[in-house]
């Protein structure tokens, strides 16, 4: 197919996506393959603690007031700018508080004093998860920015739970087994093999080619907006499938047992064979209504192991200076207790980043002592009581977007986040 | 059957309303009849530039938050009333709020409208500023202002008062299509030919009974169960699907542990899982399991096939039982007369089961003596699909309770606070006495009271109420302004169900759940953004959309809620038979107004089964094995951590697609070529030795069987010059060539395809042909046609 030509007919048709790399019809197998789409960074990881994160048996410490019974508020640590709350102690599993920052403090930037505006959890995972509280309408930051960066890979946008919204940008794609991504690696060879294929090559290229004639005979004719863009996307998802090949080495021959790890593996073998633009991973049972300390002691720990695998694995293969990491939950814990010694939902709370680009060791916003949240200066980033504002989603994936390069796309343009120019959030990142 | 068009009558309310808001918008006033006296002074249609302008983009969003009987402004005197409680009184509503704003916008305070003081924080407004001058909404009002005084209107219209037909330009899908879309769709299988027969004389006519008969196949109601679990998932509960039954209240929920054959037995004797004794009980225990999972569904199933009102889903006073659920419930004996076959585990019949007795000799309370059944609400299944927890006290069920059955998200917008962490901690009862809280716990909590004995909290069970009594800080149970009677707390779900059927949502959320088994798709949502260049176009969308959901929901409520009616009248009409453009359409206005028009939907991994089943004969069984692990990479479900499909493909599904096309054909192609040419499916008109360029009349054979091919996978209906036809030729004569100049290849099918696996010898494919056909069929899978619908 004329690339051009075909890419300018979807673009006609309002495709945000389905801009698929068609192989020439006359070109070699090699130049096909080589022509396949690829996407190689930066990557973007996003861990969803979903029920809601303790954020004061983490990276906004408190120890007063009755706010934590594990410590007081002389027990809190601290790594650089960071200050956290002490775990070591309690934890059975996982990666303590101590270890992690000691680990990635220097890479880690905490925001303190998120207001998510609201406390239930379907608004607040929506609002976290696309900066936008009262739309449905809008992708998640991990399927924006994959329609943004690399919408032809096939898996361009992974998601293991968790608000998985795409705006109708990007398909997302459910990996739940590794091995499952074997299967699907060798489309064309009977039973997955890569020894014998169901048809001769110039059979497969004859198919290839007569399914490519007739998407070119459909773009041409008049067809209504649903069906323009459910034969366009059709047509990428299978051409761009080939893709998936690239794969099979990078899959790892055990997968691990931990739930956060065995999604991680996932995720980098998808990004190093150059098939995947973000992936939103996600553990669930925060939402630690009765015995808090207990469940927050227990998931806390697994959320950063998660993490530190994450890391150690992408530096292992090299490609750690390529990870965008957000670490994030869709609200926080009150700062009393209730009857059942559990938490009940708070609308403030943190977010965490790290990865490339990412200036680290830093702490911006606070809560005070009471677990309220202090405003900030948007220009200067620093607390500021009076005249601050307060820091919503909409704020932080507004810097996000920027941060990505992605503001201008034209796949954000129908999903402004409207944040006035005097609230924009200036270096937030670094 | 009535008929599925509107009534003439309907169409000439509507004429009549549009030339009554057209004249209205002309002189900016009209009188009105009187009509009730609730409703007061009414008019067959609202003034439509108030309708769409000021209510939808300020009224709306901005006002009726606190401007309504129960909100913050209740005392103020501008008090307005939400037209989408209850559209059969829509037009009354807007007629009241549009006077509402005529005050407030009439009423002049220092030269200047009070209203449009008060949006911007003036005049002591008790919410502050909620427009700022110069937005889009503050706008509006002031033309709205303009217009209340008789001012000319300097901007033009948003608001089209003769607007295109919505379907004109469209081209309808014809009947011989629309029926193989309906038959695979809801039955699984191809059209008969009796059916294509009468559809082709007698045209969409003949559409109806045909579907009356579909509608009574055993396959429509499994597709039936499938679609309402898509949308309850009351088979994701957690646990052993018996814990429905709670240890508390029903000692023989195990029944079928006093089978197994190693009860008995030592342990050194224990009989291995593959012995045939053990292999049936597993059966059974497994076979009980499913019977449980099914239950809520079968419910649906009875009330739609014997033509009960639908409303039963939230009022029936009995529940389905099959002979292995009803020894569960400890009833076997009470309904084994009712059973065709008590060995039959999935023979499901409706019956009442006794009020609860505890362990301890308690019995629930009921003045019947038995359970107090009301449909799903007091279905065990769906409570412990949604468990309650002392913290969010059965409002998660009271979510899912609206959502499902009125068709309403309570948490969809919820509204935005300044300090929401404040207010939680300002209030010793947020939910009762802070206002941004109660706006959905007014609601919320009354109902979530009326499940207040349906409140074991350690997943163990359903029945129970709290020990300590319900709770006091919450909005006293009942519905609406309406309190529980005492007398009526002992069968508090029956009294929900009974408003519930009442209730003009309910009718409404019933046919968009048709509409989502049908599109796979949510109806559409009204637009968001009011400064949205094409706002006006997606409002217009949503709007028709809307009304033909309205207009279906009033036949359905006239076919005394039958739930067949709603399925035909939505295949029947626009929404689903619109299949293209009679000629392109740049306007980019109008294509986003045509935006989601057109069925196009994805077939499910289920689906797409039983359409192989259909054309094959043989289901592939992959796509839903669970070992295969293709049923959640290709968009399914599990009802309970994957509980939304996907709809848009992508690369893994891309794959897959591949994968089918390439198994299926090598499983059939060579298959069909070895069967009698009178049994064959794929090509009955067709031999391996007609060779393309062979001649004309080989040529001729190759076209129409290509055309069959098309047919039977694609559901097209292509003359033999068609070019869909000629492309697939040249594939086939392409391939046949370019094999013929390769000395090298094997003139026998492959090993792996050949009609009859690790046969020798293998089939002989002499010109190329079988594997040319092969590639065909590969190719025609993969289109648009097959795996979409």
């Amino acid at each position: 197919m004329r690339r051009r030509n075909f890419l300018q007919l979807c673009a006609a048709a309002g495709l945000g996506f389905s801009t698929p790399v068609a192989a020439s019809a006359t070109a070699s197998a090699d130049e096909a393959d080589r022509e396949l789409p690829s996407y190689d960074g930066p990557y973007y990881i996003v861990f969803n603690a979903s029920g809601g994160w303790d954020t004061t048996y983490l990276m906004d410490p408190k120890g007063i007031n009755e706010i934590n019974r594990l410590y007081k508020h002389g027990d809190i640590l601290t790594e650089g700018n960071h200050r956290f709350a002490p775990n070591a102690k309690q934890i059975e599993a996982g990666i303590s508080n101590e270890t992690f920052f000691a680990k990635y403090g220097k890479e880690l930037l905490v925001i303190n004093g998120l207001d998510y505006s609201v406390n239930n959890h379907s608004p607040c995972s929506r609002y976290m998860a696309t900066g936008k509280l009262d739309s449905l309408a809008y992708p998640t930051f991990a399927a924006l920015v994959a329609a943004c960066n690399g919408p032809d890979v096939p898996l361009a946008f992974l998601t293991f739970g968790n608000y998985s919204a795409t705006g109708n940008l990007v398909p997302l794609s459910r990996v739940p087994y590794l091995n499952s991504l074997n299967r699907l690696a060798n489309a064309d060879g009977v039973d997955g093999s890569t020894r014998h294929s169901y048809h001769d090559d110039f059979v497969s290229d004859r198919i290839e080619r007569a399914l490519e004639a007739q998407m070119q005979a459909r773009i041409e004719s008049n067809r209504l907006p649903r069906v323009e863009r459910s034969q366009s996307m059709l047509y990428a998802a299978q051409l761009n499938s080939r893709a998936l090949q690239r794969v099979t080495p990078f899959i790892p021959k055990s997968s691990p047992k931990e739930r956060l790890s065995r999604q991680v593996d996932i995720a980098l073998a998808s990004f190093r064979a150059g098939i995947c633009v973000s992936a939103n991973l996600s553990i669930g049972q925060f939402d630690s209504h009765a015995n808090n300390d207990t469940d927050q002691m227990k998931l806390i720990p697994e959320l950063l192991a998660g993490v530190d695998y994450l890391i150690t694995k992408a530096e292992q293969w090299k490609i750690r200076e390529k990870l965008v990491v957000v670490m994030q939950s869709e609200m926080g814990r009150t700062p009393t207790y209730n009857k059942g010694n559990g938490k009940d939902h708070w609308s403030i709370g943190s977010i965490m980043f790290m990865g490339a680009g990412i200036q680290g060791n830093r702490v911006i916003g606070a809560t005070d002592e009471e677990q309220f949240l202090v405003p900030i200066n948007p220009e200067t980033l620093a607390t500021d009581k009076q005249a601050g504002i307060r820091v919503r989603p909409e704020h932080i994936h507004s810097a996000l977007r920027d941060f990505a390069g992605i503001s201008t796309h034209r796949s954000c343009d129908n999903f402004p986040l409207k944040v006035a120019e005097e609230e924009r959030l200036k270096n937030l990142f670094g | 059957m009535k008929p599925f068009l509107p009534a003439p009558v309907f169409f000439r309310m509507l004429l009549i309303g549009t030339m009554i808001a057209t004249l209205r918008f002309t002189v900016g006033i009209t009188s009105c009849v009187a009509a009730t006296d609730q409703d007061g002074p009414a008019c067959f249609v609202a003034d439509r530039w108030f309708a769409d302008e000021v209510w939808e983009k300020v009224g709306k969003r901005t006002c009726l938050k606190c401007h309504n009987a129960s909100g913050d402004a209740s005392e103020s005197a501008f008090v307005l009333q939400d037209p989408d409680r209850d559209r059969t009184r829509r037009d009354a509503v807007l007629r009241k709020n549009r006077l509402a704003f005529e005050d407030q916008l009439e009423a002049d305070v220092d030269g200047e409208s009070r209203l449009l003081q008060k949006v911007v924080g003036g005049l002591d407004h008790g919410g502050g500023e909620v427009l700022q001058a110069g937005s889009t909404g503050y706008r509006v009002l002031q033309r709205f202002v303009r217009r209340l005084n008789g001012k000319p209107d300097p901007l033009p219209s948003e608001v089209d008062d003769d607007p295109v037909p919505f379907f004109d330009g469209l081209v309808m899908m014809p009947p011989r299509q629309l029926l193989r879309r309906v038959t695979l769709s809801l039955v699984g299988r191809l059209p008969s030919h009796e059916e294509l027969s009468k559809v082709e004389t007698e045209g969409l006519s003949a559409l109806s009974p045909i579907l009356d008969d579909v509608m009574r196949e055993d396959a429509f109601y499994e597709r039936l169960q499938e679609a309402f679990n898509d949308i309850l998932l009351t088979r994701g509960y957690d646990g052993v699907a018996e814990g429905a039954l709670s240890y508390e209240h029903f000692k023989s929920r195990l029944w079928y542990q006093e089978l197994d054959p190693n009860r008995d037995r030592k342990s050194d004797e224990k009989l291995k899982y593959s012995h045939p004794e053990m292999i049936a009980y597993t059966k059974l225990v497994r076979d009980y399991r499913e019977a449980m999972l099914r239950e809520p569904l079968e419910l649906i199933r009875y009330i739609v096939g014997n033509d009960r009102p639908f409303t039963e889903i939230v009022t029936a006073d009995y529940t389905m039982v099959s002979p292995y659920t009803s020894r569960g419930y400890g009833v076997f004996e009470q309904v084994r007369g009712k059973f065709k076959d008590t060995d039959d585990p999935f023979e499901f019949v409706p019956t009442k089961i006794p009020a609860l007795t505890s362990r301890n000799g308690k019995v629930q309370e009921s003045k019947t003596g038995f359970y107090p059944h009301s449909g799903l609400l007091s279905s065990f299944q769906y409570l412990m699909r949604y468990p309650t927890t002392e913290t969010n006290r059965n409002r998660l069920r009271v979510r899912m309770f609206f959502q499902h059955f009125l068709g309403v998200d309570l948490l969809e917008l919820a509204p935005r606070t300044s300090d929401a962490a404040a207010i939680t901690a300002e209030y010793d009862v947020p939910t009762m006495q802070a206002s941004d809280c109660v706006v959905c716990h007014k609601i919320m909590d009354p109902v979530a009271g009326l499940f207040q004995d349906y409140y074991v909290v350690d997943a163990k069970g359903v029945y129970g109420p709290r020990k300590e009594g319900w709770y006091e800080d919450m909005f006293v149970p009942g519905w609406g302004q309406e309190a529980l009677p005492p007398e009526e707390r002992w069968r508090a779900l029956q009294w929900l169900g009974q408003r519930t059927a009442r209730d003009p949502r309910f009718a409404t959320a019933m046919v968009e759940h048709v509409w989502y088994i049908l599109s796979g798709r949510q109806p559409l949502s009204p637009p968001e953004d009011i400064d949205d260049p094409m706002y006006s176009a997606k409002h217009r969308a949503y709007r028709v959309q809307r009304n033909e959901i309205e207009r279906i929901a009033d036949r359905f409520i006239e076919a005394d809620f039958n739930l067949k009616v709603a399925f035909k009248e939505w295949i029947h009409s626009d929404f689903y038979r619109a299949d293209g453009l009679a000629t392109e359409e740049d306007d980019p206005r109008r294509r986003v107004e045509l935006d989601d028009v057109g069925l196009v939907r994805l077939l499910t991994p289920e689906q797409l089964e039983r359409k192989l089943m259909a054309i094959f004969g043989k289901k592939w069984g992959r796509l839903t094995d669970r070992e295969a692990q293709l049923n959640i990479l290709y968009g399914g479900i599990d009802s309970q951590e994957v509980t939304e499909r996907i709809t848009d493909p992508s690369g893994a599904m891309g794959a897959i697609q591949r994968i089918l096309a390439n198994d299926l054909a090598c499983r059939h192609v060579a298959a069909d070529f070895s069967l009698p040419a009178e049994e064959r499916r794929l090509f009955p008109g067709i031999e391996i030795d007609v060779v393309p360029g062979g001649s004309d009349e080989g040529d001729r054979r190759i076209h129409q069987a290509i055309v069959h091919l098309h047919a039977l996978i694609l559901g097209r209906n292509d003359a033999p010059d068609d070019p869909e036809v000629q492309r697939t030729f040249d594939l086939f004569a392409g391939i046949v060539s370019d094999a013929k100049s390769r000395p090298e290849i094997d003139p026998t099918e492959s090993y792996f395809c050949q009609s009859q696996r690790e046969v020798t010898p293998r089939d002989p494919d002499p010109h190329y042909t079988i594997r040319a056909w092969r590639a065909v069929v590969t190719y025609v899978l993969r289109q648009h046609e097959f795996l979409y619908e």
